[in-house]
């Protein structure tokens, strides 16, 4: 083709091209007008809500001391693999291939999140809990698959004796769906509270207040700015009144045997030592617990979830003869030089009743160091069984003790409105069941706080102490003691005759009766010897299938030193046998240690040298 | 020597393209900053020099001798795509580079170039209306098959950008409604046949995505969604350079390549994109005009192909990060990182500087 001008109408197509470039601008103009001035405000927020994240820092709970400054409970840091509240995915495979990975129930993963989505706030659904560094290895691949995962630090309880309180201290777990269902307002999902122990009676005292860190984030939710921090409010750290001396001779003298113990301040009820064997580790339930775990705590026969002290209900057996004593006395029928005569055995309502002796002729102080049955026998025939049950009641037998450990269980001695509401097929109480009623079988069922409170009371002349743990918080800054008002004793108007006649007695067991064996030279012990059948909360199967034999429960309670009471015990060894070869032995050692060999002022008060509580402070970014 | 070399270039269209690179390059330093390619802009920053210095030669020669060339470059392009099957190194599940001496090179992005020179040059041995259909079929042929080679790679985006070179027909022979019907029908069949055979699960997922971006915000449609956040967080000013906080913070998906407008236009706003888009209707009208000036029909044919490619490419690319388009992977030129593109376009543009200086356009 020739050298010259393109033919005219090829010009004019190219001038129209122009005009459609101009034209595909204009809609480009158009649709980057559109984003970035009408729906500018919209993306700005999104933008904002992506890369600025609020993220909760947990607050650590109070540390928790023994009397004398002894750490019992700390806290250390501990990592997690966590969804941010902000974070929460949204896509169901996502979450099941997720809950696949790490063996978890995708539709338990799959509801917790649902849940943490409904409730709002900025709390964290917790994936995995400490992480150790395989863990933290496995994690970092699961976060690289799923972004919306991130590890956060955060405080986690560490129970120092392992054993040694369990059941006192309790432990920490999250909070339940349906405690949270009842306290919306008190919890929050996902909370770390205390579910037992003192952790759970006083959750609101050690509890911290949870800080917030206002953050810039990467794609990859990466902390990448901080823009504010509302700090971390550690909980009140706190004083306990055990020590932690005396409850390590009280777990030592249980060793692998079953059993519960107490000792009681009688200044204040503050409870000295209280373990129920066998123990707990609380450590171990800050984990899942792993199948064999589950099994050995929640179906076993033995029952270790149970505070024994608190919730174990035991047939007093001969201590409870100083209530009967009490009762007998308080109506008239017996007088302190009241004798009976005991030939190894007696025929009441037709049938014989068995001692364990043959005492001979005894007064009412022989009959309790000796542990005569046929001399209670006889003040059972006398009075009746509401007589007993009023005697209880009026010694605050029957009401709970009031101790800040949660579910405490209900003593009981029947009566016969108690035969009629509880024993519908037997509605009719016949005389010859208070029989056995007096010497503390039968329905009788203690609980070994409640018969150390009992005890107590006899010991002070008539005071019914509350038994408490909480002695009161730690002043952070001297690290001494601030000391809550222990509640108020109630007066039981225990006529002094009486009671000296009942001290007398109790003095007499260990001086020359049933548990003079156990015995301290230099200190007067006080105290009664009981022996139960094995009637109540543990399977008898099970021991008939361990091949071991079915034996009594020893008990001893009582208190020391009987010139000037200052503390007070229950112990009960299941299984054991007879009381005063069993129980009173652990009882003497529990003396024999807080007033002989302990560090010799009588009750230290906490020192003031108390190791920092650890502090969480916001991790610095690089 | 310089001197003389520097006056064939045609200084209307190398304002535009000069202020383009200046701000890809900017772009591409802030996309960069804070990650493994924050030294990205320097070595870009080196294949412009190398695409000047290349398109500073090319407009200095004679547009005949550059055509007549064409065949032979054509085939020479042909043996490339070829080859890329045979030795081609795979990334990501796609077969389409060729590594020479440790350097890695797209012969699709310069074959595009070869074949809208070849076509341009066919299409006008003889006036337009002496050319005859089967003429027209079997220059559609040499475009289509590179095109296919292309697809197979597979590469959707790049095959698409070929497409422009048909325009050259409508130019030629106007647009009659036999031939627009025949392209519809053509296109029809062409999606449904695509949509069955030759579409990859990949692509379609595209195509879904865009027609309802907001139906998987986790997934796929999260680079589209990202996207637009960062160009409506840009508002009128823009968030300012290097501080655009969707660039920053990495939620933006793949800024230095397919979605680096958005940093542009998150940084610099509605402000900066249509002083970026202004620059490109600049450019392209001026080709244009190169194109309506020009004496000789293969150099307008060739003009106006290359607009249309460039066009092409402004549209799709800053359409889809915007959200109007289907997400193509289709970069765009001046601001998109990458040395095979950058350096073909120089050379388009190198002749089409030639042109121009032959036909000291006004």
């Amino acid at each position: 083709m020739p050298e010259g001008q393109v033919p005219y109408r090829i010009q004019k197509r190219i001038e129209a091209l122009k005009v459609l470039v101009w034209a595909g601008i204009a809609v480009l103009l158009l649709a980057y007008g559109w984003v970035q001035l009408i729906k500018r405000r919209e993306m700005q927020d999104l933008a904002l809500r992506q890369a600025v994240k609020n993220r909760a820092t947990p607050a650590p709970r109070g540390i928790i001391f023994d009397r004398n400054g002894h750490k019992l409970v700390d806290n250390r840091r501990a990592l997690h693999l966590v969804i941010q509240a902000e974070e929460l995915p949204n896509d169901p495979s996502l979450v099941e291939d997720l809950a696949t990975r790490i063996q978890r129930d995708p539709d338990d993963l799959k509801r917790r999140i649902a849940l943490s989505r409904k409730a709002g706030g900025n709390h964290m659904v917790v994936i995995q809990d400490n992480l150790d560094d395989a863990g933290l290895a496995q994690a970092e691949l699961l976060r690289a698959r799923f972004p919306f995962l991130s590890i956060q630090t955060a405080p986690r309880r560490s129970y120092l004796g392992d054993t040694l309180a369990g059941h006192a201290l309790g432990y920490v777990g999250e909070v339940d769906e349906k405690i949270l269902e009842k306290n919306p307002e008190r919890f929050h999902l996902g909370e770390i509270i205390g579910r037992n122990g003192f952790e759970a009676t006083h959750n609101d005292e050690i509890r911290g207040v949870d800080g917030m860190r206002k953050i810039l984030v990467d794609h990859l939710g990466r902390e990448m700015a901080l823009y504010g921090v509302q700090e971390a409010v550690s909980g009140r750290s706190v004083y306990l009144t055990l020590d932690a001396g005396l409850q390590q001779i009280l777990k030592e003298a249980f060793g692998e045997e079953n059993g519960a113990g107490v000792v009681i301040d009688l200044r204040d009820g503050g409870i000295l030592a209280l373990y129920s064997s066998p123990s707990i580790d609380p450590n171990v339930f800050l984990n899942r617990l792993s199948q064999e775990q589950v099994d050995y705590f929640m179906r076993n026969p033995v029952k270790p979830m149970l505070n024994r002290v608190t919730q174990g209900l035991y047939p007093p057996g001969s201590t409870f003869k100083l209530l009967v004593a009490l009762a007998a006395m308080e109506k008239g029928i017996l007088k302190p030089e009241t004798t009976y005569h005991c030939a190894g055995h007696k025929v009441f309502y037709n049938r014989d009743y068995r001692c364990d002796g043959v005492h001979g002729t005894m007064n009412l102080v022989q009959a309790i160091a000796h542990s005569c049955d046929v001399y209670f026998y006889e003040l059972g025939m006398r009075l009746d069984v509401d007589d007993i049950n009023a005697a209880a009641e009026k010694y605050g037998i029957l009401e709970k003790t009031g101790v800040d450990l949660p579910h405490e269980g209900t003593s009981r001695v029947p009566s016969r409105a108690w035969a009629k509401k509880y024993r519908p097929k037997e509605p009719k109480w016949y005389a010859g069941e208070t029989i056995s009623v007096a010497i503390g079988q039968a329905q009788n069922a203690l609980t070994p706080i409640a018969l150390a409170r009992f005890y107590g009371m006899l010991a002070t002349k008539g005071k019914l102490l509350t038994p408490h743990l909480f002695f009161g918080f730690r002043n952070e800054q001297t690290g001494q003691l601030d000391p809550v008002r222990p509640p108020p004793p109630r007066d039981a108007n225990l006529d002094p005759k009486i009671w000296s006649v009942l001290d007398e007695g109790l003095f007499q067991v260990v001086e020359s009766g049933t548990a003079k064996a156990s015995k301290i030279p230099g200190l007067s012990m006080a105290g009664k010897t009981g022996t139960s059948q094995v009637t109540t909360f543990v399977d008898k199967a099970h021991y008939a299938k361990l091949a071991k034999k079915l034996k009594d429960n020893a008990l001893f309670a009582g208190y020391a030193p009987r010139e000037n009471p200052q503390i007070a015990f229950a112990v009960v060894a299941e299984n054991a046998g007879f009381g005063a070869s069993s129980a009173a032995p652990i009882a003497k050692k529990l003396c024999e240690y807080w007033f002989l060999t302990r560090p010799k002022n009588p009750l230290p008060p906490p020192s003031s040298k108390v190791p920092e509580a650890m502090k969480l402070e916001p991790e610095v970014v690089e | 020597m310089i001197r003389t070399r520097l006056r064939s270039l045609d200084m209307s269209l190398l304002l535009p393209m000069l202020l383009l690179v200046l701000m890809g390059t900017l772009t591409l330093f802030s996309a960069g900053r804070g990650t493994s390619q924050a030294n990205l802009w320097l070595k870009q920053s080196l294949w412009y020099f190398m695409g000047f210095v290349a398109m500073t030669y090319v407009a200095g020669q004679n547009p005949r001798h550059v055509f007549r060339l064409s065949l032979a470059l054509y085939v020479i392009g042909i043996l490339a795509l070829v080859a890329v099957f045979v030795i081609g190194k795979k990334i990501g599940g796609a077969q389409r580079w060729i590594v020479l001496g440790g350097m890695t090179f797209q012969p699709s992005e310069l074959m595009k170039w070869l074949t809208l020179l070849f076509v341009a040059q066919r299409l006008a041995t003889r006036p337009p209306e002496q050319v005859t259909t089967w003429e027209l079929i079997s220059t559609s042929a040499l475009v289509i098959f590179p095109m296919l080679l292309v697809l197979k790679q597979p590469d959707l985006g790049m095959a698409i950008s070929f497409l422009p070179i048909l325009v050259l027909i409508p130019l030629l022979k106007g647009l009659r409604a036999k031939w627009v019907a025949l392209g519809l029908i053509f296109i029809a069949l062409g999606s449904v046949l695509a949509w069955q055979k030759v579409l990859k699960p990949y692509q379609k997922q595209r195509v879904l995505t865009f027609l309802d971006p907001s139906a998987d915000l986790q997934g796929k449609g999260y680079q589209i969604n990202q996207s637009r956040i960062a160009i409506g967080a840009g508002g009128f000013f823009g968030q300012g350079f290097t501080t655009g906080s969707q660039t920053q913070l990495n939620f933006l998906p793949v800024k230095t390549t397919d979605f680096v407008f958005s940093v542009w236009a998150e940084e610099r706003g509605f402000i900066g994109v249509l002083l970026a888009l202004g620059l490109f209707g600049m450019l392209l009208t001026r080709i244009l005009e190169i194109a309506r000036s020009a004496k000789q029909l293969a150099d307008t044919n060739f003009c106006v192909g290359a607009a249309c490619i460039l066009g092409l490419h402004l549209l799709v690319n800053a359409g889809m990060v915007v959200g109007i388009l289907p997400n193509k992977g289709m970069v765009l030129p001046f601001f998109s990182a990458g040395g095979s593109s950058t350096l073909s376009y120089f050379l388009g543009l190198g002749v089409v500087m030639a042109i121009a200086h032959r036909t000291k356009v006004k």
